[in-house]
């Protein structure tokens, strides 16, 4: 059996005529959402955004609050029109085929749409029937992911009485009932705590690893993007700013980090500048800038360079109080590409507007 | 074309849909389904929602019932004359309070609505393939069938206390209170549409409540559904001839009072389907524009 029978005759058609690339299941070429207008000041929300994604893939959308993550995913899992721009999932056109894309897709919000009045069993039942799944294989798919997401206990328990992280694996499982083709997750460990983060990270890496699933994600967090997503695209203020690998997307910025933290005494201040213009002359070293408790130099061979950096702060009588030697994370890229540090803010805005709640 | 084991499962699922032919009855009675549990959960709710106008019933009939008989003792004005009406302001006002009822649950339509956009719940019903009418469509079934089950508790209510010597005559016995729920439930769906259209356009409750509450007592107040329209002053008479609210409360009250009178019954549903027909076009237009 091949996968294209899931769709019907005609959107397989469309399928074949559509100029998306074989491999991608999502293709966004162009992609423009404009918020606004008649009367309304106009905001463009995404700014002319084009990527795909390849079937089997794990994709992550990293950008801060307000990037236009939200808006993106939206537009792909039809529950948002878009401007302009063309978007398709495994070929088919979000307008046109709404109905056949939404078959093969889970979708996790950011707000967890879970019914609180029903049990967690309930609540996987209901969306697993909306799918027109059998019911026999609605109630194997349900047992499957309470074991799965640990909810077994709690299944006939109403979901009111269900922690932030039970609610938010309850979520992720109605997204799954279905066992969808392509996962959509719009944030899916904001506020979580420490320890069920880990556990829906290592549970999306098995979706992905064991069950070949695509997935594509949207965080705020540069770990979780790192940790899991085999490709990200930096996103801010509505456009792309970066694309690639973590370790590709790292080594552009093509440094380690040496960080100096100097001695807090009366001298600071000019122990702080004496570092700086010592870490400038150090070979090897192509930049460097001071930061509120010390110095940081980028270079191409952190071990070598540290080593000299030390002997001349030694050799000066710079006061160092500790130093670090760190790879380049994807702050730093985000850093460099947007000019700015990423600030993740766990506050949801107050206006709470439907569709257009985050962009 | 690929060969994949790992999508059979998707394939299973793909192929049923087309051949289910009970497709959108499945998706709306889901949708009734959830309503439904939802409200058997909170029995509270469905209580409070009959305390009041169970508390009107009383009220209001022991209030003005001493009123309604000396203003009637010489009979309704231009009917026949001299003789004491067979029955109490109570028959009078029933048919209004289960209009009442029916207004009150029909207002409140849209708070569920605008719960499941805020909580996001919402977004799974619009995510999943399913045609979003079929949404609409199970949340009034299931608004329905509350409207018709709360007015029948108000009938049974209102026969229990027959036996407490008020007189009520329920001319048309048990097929006639049935046919009151089926009025209650189409004029409250018919309603709801209003609720659900200021819902799905301000995402917001309190505006919602205010909009349905604020039309609630005028609607009620300017139509039969308090007073049988000869005793109404004239300008609230013109009025009332415009107000659906009459034509629902004269067809409950003839099918209490007097028997089945088809031309009332005719027309309530006319008023109904035609009121019905523009508010729910609204909701529903209000409801496929949402992210677009």
């Amino acid at each position: 059996m091949s996968a294209a029978v899931t769709l019907r005759p005609e959107a397989k058609k469309k399928a074949a005529m559509s100029r998306a690339s074989k491999d991608s299941v999502i293709d966004v070429q162009h992609l423009v959402k404009v918020y606004g207008g008649r009367g309304q000041e106009e905001i463009k929300a995404v700014n002319d955004v084009s990527f795909s994604v390849g079937e089997g893939e794990f994709f992550g959308f990293l950008g801060p609050n307000g990037a236009g993550k939200t808006t993106v995913i939206r537009i792909i899992t039809t529950l948002l029109a878009k401007t302009s721009g063309s978007v398709h999932v495994a070929g088919l056109d979000v307008e046109r085929d709404g109905l056949d894309i939404r078959r093969m897709i889970g979708y996790t919000g950011q707000s967890i749409g879970v019914d609180g009045e029903l049990t967690g069993r309930e609540n996987l039942w209901l969306i697993g029937r909306l799918y027109h799944m059998p019911n026999s294989l609605v109630d194997e798919r349900v047992e499957e992911l309470l074991e799965v997401l640990q909810l077994k206990d709690a299944a006939d328990r109403r979901a009111y009485t269900y922690s932030g992280g039970m609610r938010r694996r309850l979520d992720l499982g109605a997204g799954l009932v279905h066992h969808p083709r392509v996962l959509f997750l719009d944030e899916p460990t904001t506020g979580l705590d420490p320890q069920t983060r880990a556990a829906v990270w290592e549970y999306l890496r098995r979706l992905h690893r064991e069950e070949k699933m695509t997935i594509f994600l949207t965080t705020q967090y540069m770990e979780e993007a790192d940790q899991l997503c085999q490709r990200i695209a930096i996103i801010d203020l509505g456009k792309i700013v970066a694309e690639g690998s973590p370790a590709e997307l790292k080594a552009a910025i093509g440094a380690d980090i040496i960080t100096v933290r100097i001695t807090r005494d009366e001298a600071f201040e000019q122990s702080r500048n004496r570092a700086l213009e010592i870490a400038r002359t150090v070979s090897g070293v192509s930049r460097a800038s001071i930061f509120d408790e010390g110095v940081s130099a980028y270079t191409a061979d952190g071990g070598a360079t540290l080593l000299e950096v030390l002997r001349r702060l030694d050799a000066e009588k710079v006061p160092v109080h500790q130093v670090a030697l760190a790879h380049p994370t994807l702050d730093e890229v985000f850093l460099q590409h947007t000019g700015r540090q990423m600030r993740v803010e766990e506050v949801k805005p107050m206006s709470r507007s439907f569709g257009r709640r985050r962009r | 074309m690929v060969t994949d084991v790992g999508h059979a499962q998707r394939v299973i699922i793909g192929t049923r849909d087309e051949e289910s032919s009970g497709g959108v009855l499945t998706e709306v009675g889901l949708v009734t389904w959830r309503s439904l549990v939802k409200l058997t959960r909170t029995p509270v709710l469905l209580f409070f929602s009959l305390f009041m106008p169970l508390i009107w019933l009383v009220m209001f009939s022991q209030t003005f019932g001493t009123v309604f008989s000396s203003a009637t003792s010489g009979g309704l004005p231009g009917g026949p004359a001299a003789t004491p009406l067979p029955y109490d302001y109570v028959a009078v006002l029933l048919p209004g309070i289960t209009v009442m009822t029916a207004i009150q649950s029909a207002s409140q339509s849209g708070f569920g609505m605008v719960a499941d956009l805020e909580s996001g719940f919402m977004d799974k019903f619009f995510v999943a393939p399913i045609r979003r009418s079929s949404v609409l469509a199970g949340k009034l079934l299931a608004d329905g069938l509350r409207m018709a089950a709360q007015a029948g508790i108000i009938l049974g209510i209102a026969a229990i206390l027959t036996l407490f010597g008020w007189r009520i005559p329920f001319a048309t016995g048990v097929m006639g209170a049935v046919l009151i729920m089926l009025l209650a439930a189409a004029f409250g769906v018919a309603f709801s549409g209003l609720s659900n259209t200021v819902a799905l356009r301000t995402k917001n409750t309190e505006s919602t409540m205010m909009v349905s509450f604020s039309l609630t007592f005028p609607l009620l107040f300017l139509s039969t559904a308090m007073l049988p329209k000869a005793l109404l002053p004239s300008w609230v008479q013109s009025f009332s001839t415009v107000n659906p609210v009459s034509y629902m409360a004269d067809a409950a009250r003839a099918l209490i009072l007097t028997g089945f009178d088809w031309t009332a019954i005719g027309n309530a549903f006319l008023a109904i389907l035609a009121f019905g027909i523009v508010l729910n076009g609204l909701a529903i237009m209000a409801f496929r524009a949402q992210g677009k």
